[in-house]
């Protein structure tokens, strides 16, 4: 050990202590709109703050009822007014931070290819307009003890990442330095690799499967928080119990000899010309995935009521989709209460179809693509 | 082995060469008439021939339903319908060939966030619908000083982009003319001619603007000369005879909302400007160049952001500063020319930083934090009794600043906000929502005017005399000074107080 590096020694072993101090300090997020798909980050650079990140429930009719409703002052789609039950709920928990961040930007593996990777606008909005319910008539969090956290959030600007996180936390925080938070995001990015990469391999395992048995597969087209129980409503849950897998977009593999059998790559510019939404542009790659891979024979389309960022892609998907005869599904309108009823019969006709076609489609598809590459039937 | 036939593709448009140029009409639209009849006659005079949409009309609305995805915002189907509508009576008149190789549209896109940039998506159902893909629609970037079209026929060079910034901004200065004089002009009907007339007169100006140099030379010539300065001179002129009768108490209702509502005047907004004027309203209008503006200070205010990681950062924000006031600068010296009527540009900083603690500068998409920033700013700075916020059905972006309000209000109860949700075809109810406020803001108004006549101790008869002495006072074109008050005639008082030695 030289002196040089003793310094930084020291500087490790301040900062883990401060990381045990820090541990009873519990970090609350709601678990809304694009904190799906980036959960891991979060779990990652709180933990190596050393602080313990509780999330809000999934969202539910009863959590919206109970701690949403009335703190809304405009119309919007489900999942931006879904966030005022997720604080609602939180602010009834034991937590010292509410950590509500605006999500301006997504880390989305079609970086470098598309023009950018921005969220909708509702989505990084959101926390502004749901906020002021819960301060119009009195300051709720003050009164509950809770610091409000709310930092610009760009993933697509990663230098910049530590900068606005830093200045967000520092006031809930006080002994917070840069260079610990510099070192949070690179933790943060790590754990959400390692996450996105396992589930990009169960994805795999999952094609494998179906090659395997010849057993078709269905894929997801939709926002990543259309994951959620009470904003997708586990419509794909349903093709499930008929034995279908199901497969999302944004967990699709990546894999270069995948590709490259495909015909594709990660570029979407032949079909989607403005490629600035993140989960736009990955619903769009999704769609030319599905349309190529023999063993996903059909698409079911999530949407939100009153979804505009999904308006402009209806068409475009479906032509996508069905332009190689892969079926195309669309659940548009998606709200605030599961349409339980229709839904079940909608699965059943479309089983049906599924049953009926899914094998044709797969020999048609299969024959306008060169020999199935061995990686896809270890 | 066949490779994978994939058959959507994107639409590309076909190339519009050189050649073609003399004989295609580029369309375009989504401006006021002024502003379009300027930005004709600035594409003429780079030798272009241009011809706006026609006007949107309430028809346009389900013409566009009909064509595009369910579920767009107003503005969109809108927009989407009125290309249908204007593609279908080319098409009725002059034959399918025509509009394939005789037109071409234009319109603004790669803006980000929210649908804005993806309106083209819309408008390719469309050309879809009425099977005309091969109908020619490009794309420009409203950033970009100099692009070009594939095949060469439509470049945006330096000249052209100022000549479209200078339309713009001519555009917008009428439309404050327009605003600030009608609602008490002695004449009814004069201020509208005067705008056509004005307009008429700058469209030459424009046609036949000299085209001085290619870049930088062409840069200098602008800035340097009084080309359009003089020619807003001579606009003024025309406006010195419009007599008007400032003595009437009008509440000040100042407009804001989404960029194409509320800069429209026709059917996609209930014509609600022109309702409020006929409510007794005085209205302010908004400028295109605020948001050029806008996204001007954006670039500044990221660039400061990200300053640590910035190369040459002080040569940088130099630039882009300089650019900045420049951009000020010019609009002021044409703003000058019409004796300061027209409003004066916000300061971008301050809207930034009065929305602040209620909405980020940098989330970005619509109009973003200036929504909250101008509301605030016109109590602030007395410039407005009411701001009537126009917002979209089905917008994104609004909805989330309209929700944000909440706070603001609760922090302001002083502010009067009326939030108009537009859908297009629900006219009656906008106007009632809009005229609940309205009452209020008419109340103020003539409390402050009263008000003035009080503390002055003038008569109305005594201010009549007056005036008859010296009519200058009575010309459209008098600036009468701020004198704490919002109201124009509560100003109008205490300025002829003054003018009389009786203000103390
Ligand atoms: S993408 Fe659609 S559902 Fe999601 S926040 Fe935006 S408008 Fe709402
Ligand atoms: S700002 Fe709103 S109304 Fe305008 S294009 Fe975007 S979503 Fe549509």
């Amino acid at each position: 050990m030289s002196f040089l590096t003793l310094p930084k020694l020291l500087g490790k072993l301040r900062s883990s202590q401060k990381g045990q101090a820090r541990r009873s300090i519990k970090v609350g997020i709601p678990k809304f709109l694009n904190i799906w798909g980036t959960a891991p980050f979060w779990v990652g650079f709180f933990d190596s703050l050393g602080m313990k990140v509780v999330f809000s429930s999934d969202t539910s009719e009863e959590q919206y009822r109970t701690y949403g409703k009335g703190r809304i002052t405009m119309d919007s789609c489900f999942p931006v007014k879904a966030l005022a039950g997720h604080i609602g709920e939180l602010l009834h928990k034991d937590i010292d931070i509410l950590f509500v961040p605006m999500i301006y930007s997504l880390p989305s593996f079609l970086r470098g290819h598309v023009m950018d990777t921005l969220c909708c606008t509702r989505v990084m909005m959101a926390p502004e307009n749901i906020k002021a319910g819960f301060l119009k008539e009195k300051d709720e969090f003050k009164e509950r003890g809770i610091k409000y956290v709310s930092p610009f959030v760009p993933f697509g600007e990663p230098e910049l990442l530590p900068k606005y996180l830093f200045e967000g936390l520092k006031p809930a925080v006080e002994d917070l330095t840069y260079e610990e938070v510099v070192e949070a995001v690179k933790e943060g990015f790590a754990s959400l690799e390692e996450f996105d990469k396992s589930m990009r391999e169960k994805s795999l395992e999952i094609l494998r499967w179906c090659v395997k048995n010849n057993r078709p597969a269905l894929l997801v087209l939709a926002r990543p928080y259309h994951m959620d129980p009470g904003i997708g409503h586990e419509i794909d849950a349903e093709f499930q119990l008929y034995g279908y897998p199901v497969l999302w977009y944004n967990y699709l593999p990546i894999d270069k000899w995948l590709l490259d059998w495909l015909g594709i790559s990660l570029d979407i510019s032949d079909v989607w010309t403005s490629s600035y939404s993140s989960n736009t542009n990955e619903i769009i790659w999704g769609a030319k995935f599905a349309s190529r891979f023999p063993w996903i024979t059909g698409v079911i389309r999530l949407s939100s009521y009153e979804c505009g960022m999904d308006q402009p892609t209806f068409t475009p998907a479906q032509r996508i989709v069905e332009s190689s005869g892969t079926l195309f599904f669309k659940f548009g309108e998606l709200d605030e209460t599961k349409p339980a009823g229709s839904v079940k019969i909608r699965v059943e006709t479309i089983v049906y179809y599924l049953e009926k076609y899914s094998q044709d489609i797969i020999k048609r598809k299969l024959s306008r693509l060169g020999e199935v590459p061995k990686e896809l039937t270890l | 082995m066949e490779a994978v036939s994939f058959e959507y593709k994107a639409y590309k448009p076909r190339p519009f060469t050189k050649e073609e140029r003399p004989y295609t009409t580029i369309l375009f639209g989504g401006l006021t008439f002024k502003h379009e009849r300027l930005i004709t006659g600035a594409l003429e005079n780079m030798g272009y021939k241009a011809k706006p949409l026609p006007n949107i009309e309430r028809i346009d609305l389900d013409i566009g339903k009909e064509y595009i995805d369910v579920g767009a915002c107003c503005p969109t189907t809108f927009t989407a319908g009125n290309l249908a509508r204007a593609l279908m009576d080319i098409e009725k008149r002059e034959g399918r060939d025509a509009v394939r190789d005789r037109y071409i549209f234009v319109t603004v896109g790669a803006c980000g966030p929210c649908r804005f940039g993806q309106y083209h998506e819309s408008y390719e159902r469309v050309l879809e619908g009425l099977n005309l893909r091969d109908f020619r629609l490009f794309l420009l970037d409203l950033l970009q000083l100099e692009q070009s079209a594939e095949g060469g026929g439509l470049e945006v060079s330096m000249p052209l982009t100022l000549g479209l910034v200078y339309a713009m901004f001519m555009g917008d200065l009428i439309t404050d003319m327009e605003y600030a004089t009608r609602p008490y002009e002695v004449k009814k009907g004069q201020t509208d001619q005067v705008v056509k007339d004005s307009v008429e007169v700058l469209y030459e100006r424009l046609k036949k603007r000299p085209i001085v140099g290619k870049k930088l030379g062409n840069f200098l010539w602008h800035i340097l000369t009084d080309y359009f300065v003089d020619a807003l001179k001579e606009v003024k002129k025309l406006w010195d005879e419009i007599e008007v009768d400032r003595l009437q108490p009008k509440a000040r209702v100042k407009i804001t909302g989404e960029f194409w509502l509320q800069t429209h005047e026709g059917d996609g907004n209930y014509n609600i400007k022109r309702w409020l004027e006929e409510q007794g309203a005085e209205v302010i209008p908004p400028p295109v160049a605020v948001w050029m503006d806008y996204l001007i200070n954006m670039e500044l205010f990221k660039l400061e952001d990200a300053k640590p990681f910035v190369k040459n950062y002080y040569l940088k924000k130099l630039a882009i500063s300089f650019f900045a006031w420049l951009y000020r600068r010019t609009y002021d010296k044409l703003r000058k020319a019409l004796n300061n009527i027209p409003n004066p540009l916000p300061s971008q900083r301050e809207l930034k930083e009065l929305a602040r603690p209620y909405f980020y500068y940098r989330l970005a998409g619509g109009e973003g934090h200036m929504l909250i920033g101008k509301a605030l700013y016109a109590l602030k700075h007395k410039q407005a009794h009411m701001v009537c916020e126009l917002s979209p059905y089905g917008c994104l972006p609004n909805t989330m600043s309209v929700g944000a309000m909440a706070k603001v209000l609760a922090d302001y109860p002083e502010l009067l906000y009326a939030p108009i949700e537009i859908k297009g075809d629900s006219e009656v109810h906008a106007y009632s929502r809009c005229q609940m406020v309205l009452t209020e803001a008419k109340r103020r108004a003539k409390e402050g005017f009263e008000q003035a006549l009080e503390r002055t101790g003038l008569s109305l008869e005594e201010i009549r005399d007056f005036e008859e002495k010296h009519p200058q006072l009575k010309r459209a074109t008098y600036k009468v000074p701020n004198y704490g008050y919002v109201g124009t005639s509560a100003n109008y008082v205490m300025h002829v107080a003054k003018l009389m030695g009786r203000l103390r």
